[in-house]
C-alpha cells in the first residue's frame, strides 16, 4: 500500500504500479491523487543556475553562497515537505537568522492557531466516521479539494455508531457563496451566503439557536437549520478558505458559534487544510518557536508578526528559498513580482512558475512516491510513509542538510 | 462601445483544473481550464457574450484576457467565479491591512468583450510580467 500526498487526507490505501516510467495500475486514488501520481514522470526539474543546467553539487553550493551572503533571507513553502525536512528547515533558518513562513499565513493559519491552542475543540477524522451525524462544510468543497473526504470519513462510510450512514443517519450541510459540487450533493441543506457574508450568517445561526428571529436568510430555512443543529448528536464543522477569507479578523465569532453549539450538543472542528503537511509545519513551528508561522530568527530569538509573513518579507528580503511550493502561481501578483526579483532558490521536484524564475533550481524527490518521511494529516494524526519508486534524487531533508553544511 | 459589467470575482477550486495543474502548469489543458471566468446568465446577456467569448477582466491591480463560461448555478448576477490560478492572481491586490489575508475571494473587476483577434493571456505573458 502507498500513501497519497496529493492532499491533507493522506489516504493510506493506495495501490499503484509503475512500469517503465509510467503509472500502469492504480486503485483507490481520486482524480486529484491520480494527477499527483501521474505527474511523477512529467516536467521534472534538473539542477540549474541562471537557466543553465549544472551539477547538483554546483546548484547546492550556489544556493549556500546566496543564503550566506544575504542579510535577510526568506525561507518559504514547507507545506509539501515532510516533518523531517521542516525540522531541517528550522535549523537552517536559525543558523541564517532568516524569516520562515509557510502557506498557512495565507489561508488556514488563523483558525489552526485556535485549534492548536485548544480554543476551538477538534477531533480526528476517524471520530467523524464513527460518530458524526451532521457534517457542515463551510466555505469548503471537499468534492473538489479533498475528493475522498465524503467517502472515507464524513458522509458515506459506515462508522461504529453510524451503521445507517448517509441513507438515514448522516446529514451534510453546506454554507458557500456558490452551489459547489458538494452543495449539489447536500442540496436540502445548502445555504448561499454573499461574499463576505459569513459573519452575518453566523450571527443568524446564533440568533436561531437562542430562539430569536434571524436577521438574514430565509427565516423558515434558518429555523429548520437551527432545529437540525439542535437535534445533532455529534457534529463536525469543516471550514475551508471561503469561511476564513470572509471572516478574517472576526474569527471570535466562529469561536462563539462553536461554543454555543457545544452548550447544546457536541460539535468539533477540523480545518480543511489543503497541502499534505501544512498542519505538520504549524505544529512543529509551534513546538520549536511558540508560533505556528511567520517567524523571524534575526537576532537569535524567534519573533512572530505579520511583518514576517511571506507577503511582507518578499518585499524586505534580499534572497529567498522556496521549497515544494509555487508562490508565483498561488500568491497575488505583487508578491509574485517581488519574489521574482530576488535571487531565488527553488527546491522542487517539478517545473513551476517559481522554478522558471529561480536563479538556482534544485531537484528533489517527491514525498510519498520517491522518498519516505512523516506528515500530519489535517486532523493532527501523524502518518509515516515509505517510498514506492526508486530514485537517485535527494529528499528535501537531505538537500537542506547539504546546504547547511555548505554554509 | 462594448458593454462593461462590474463584478465581484470569487476564486474557487475545480478538480479538473487542479489535476491539469499537477500534470503541467504550462500545458494548453491547464490554460484552458484556468483562463476562464464563470458568469451569471444575465451578465452574459449584458455583455452580449457567448460561451468561449474572450473577455478583458481588469481592475487597479492588473488585467487578463480569459474565456467566458455561463454558470450552471442559480442566479448570481454581479458575482463571477474564477479558478485559483496565476490568471486570477493577476487581479488580487497584495496590499492588505496588517495581518489580513489578501482578497482572493472578493476581487472587484470590470469585464468587457475584446476584439476577435485578441488572444487569451498566455502563461508566458504572465511570467514575463512577474519577471519584469
Ligand atoms: S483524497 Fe487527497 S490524499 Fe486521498 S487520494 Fe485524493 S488527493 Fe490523494
Amino acid at each position: 500500500m502507498a500513501i497519497c500526498t496529493g492532499c491533507s487526507l493522506l489516504c493510506e490505501d493506495i495501490v499503484a504500479t509503475y512500469e517503465n516510467g509510467a503509472l500502469t495500475h492504480v486503485k483507490n486514488l481520486c482524480r486529484k491523487g491520480h494527477g499527483h501520481f501521474q505527474a511523477a514522470f512529467t516536467e521534472r526539474t534538473v539542477p540549474m543556475i541562471d537557466g543553465e543546467q549544472v551539477t547538483l553539487d554546483s546548484a547546492i553550493a550556489k544556493a549556500a553562497e546566496i543564503l550566506k551572503s544575504a542579510k535577510s533571507p526568506l525561507l518559504y513553502g514547507w507545506s509539501n515537505s515532510t516533518l523531517e525536512a521542516q525540522a531541517a528547515g528550522i535549523k537552517l533558518a536559525e543558523k541564517l537568522g532568516a524569516t520562515m513562513d509557510g502557506t498557512s499565513s495565507f489561508c488556514q493559519g488563523i483558525l489552526m492557531e485556535r485549534i492548536l491552542s485548544g480554543k476551538i475543540p477538534s477531533c480526528t477524522l476517524d471520530d467523524v466516521r464513527n460518530y458524526a451525524d451532521t457534517s457542515i462544510f463551510w466555505g469548503s468543497d471537499p468534492s473538489s479539494s479533498h475528493p475522498r473526504h465524503l467517502s472515507r470519513f464524513s458522509y458515506y462510510p459506515r462508522g461504529e455508531k453510524r451503521q445507517k450512514s448517509y441513507e438515514e443517519e448522516r446529514t451534510c450541510i453546506v454554507v458557500d457563496v456558490r452551489k459547489s459540487a458538494t452543495a449539489r450533493l447536500c442540496s436540502n441543506y445548502y445555504f448561499r451566503v454573499a461574499p463576505g457574508g459569513d459573519a452575518e450568517f453566523m450571527e443568524a445561526i446564533l440568533a436561531v439557536l437562542e430562539g430569536k428571529i434571524p436577521k438574514v436568510g430565509d427565516k423558515k430555512k434558518m429555523i429548520e437549520l437551527g432545529s437540525r443543529l439542535k437535534k445533532t448528536k455529534w457534529g463536525a464543522i469543516f471550514p475551508g478558505p471561503g469561511m476564513i477569507y470572509s471572516l478574517q479578523d472576526k474569527m471570535e465569532l466562529f469561536e462563539r458559534l462553536v461554543a454555543k453549539l457545544n452548550e447544546i450538543t457536541t460539535f468539533k472542528v477540523i480545518p480543511m487544510v489543503g497541502h499534505y503537511n501544512m498542519r505538520g509545519f504549524n505544529e512543529l513551528m509551534l513546538e520549536k518557536t511558540g508560533f505556528i508561522n511567520s517567524v523571524s530568527f534575526k537576532g537569535g530569538a524567534a519573533v512572530h508578526g505579520p511583518e514576517h509573513s511571506a507577503m511582507a518579507a518578499a518585499k524586505t528580503s534580499d534572497a529567498a528559498l522556496v521549497i515544494g511550493s509555487d508562490p508565483l502561481s498561488a500568491l497575488p501578483f505583487g508578491t509574485a513580482h517581488a519574489l521574482a526579483r530576488l535571487p531565488l532558490i527553488a527546491i522542487d521536484p517539478r517545473r513551476s512558475l517559481t522554478t522558471d524564475a529561480a536563479k538556482v533550481v534544485i531537484p528533489s524527490a517527491i514525498s510519498g512516491l520517491e522518498t519516505g518521511g512523516t506528515a500530519v494529516r489535517m486532523d493532527g494524526v501523524k502518518i509515516k510513509f515509505e517510498p514506492i519508486i526508486d530514485t537517485n534524487l535527494l529528499s528535501d531533508e537531505q538537500i537542506l542538510t547539504r546546504i547547511m553544511e555548505a554554509i | 462601445m462594448a458593454a462593461e459589467v462590474q463584478v465581484t470575482i470569487v476564486t474557487v477550486r475545480d478538480i479538473f483544473q487542479d489535476e491539469a495543474g499537477r500534470k503541467s502548469r504550462f500545458s494548453d489543458e491547464y490554460k484552458n481550464l484556468s483562463a476562464l471566468i464563470i458568469l451569471d446568465k444575465q451578465d452574459m446577456i449584458r455583455l452580449e457574450a457567448k460561451d468561449g467569448q474572450k473577455l478583458l477582466v481588469k481592475n487597479d491591480v492588473g488585467s487578463v484576457i480569459v474565456a467566458a463560461r455561463t454558470s450552471e448555478d442559480d442566479m448570481h448576477p454581479g458575482l463571477a467565479f474564477m479558478y485559483n490560478s496565476p490568471w486570477s492572481n493577476q487581479l488580487v491586490s497584495d496590499v492588505v491591512c496588517e495581518g489580513s489575508i489578501p482578497e482572493f475571494k472578493n476581487i472587484k473587476a470590470t469585464l468587457s468583450t475584446t476584439e476577435e483577434n485578441m488572444n487569451i493571456t498566455r502563461i508566458s505573458e504572465l511570467q514575463a510580467r512577474m519577471q519584469s
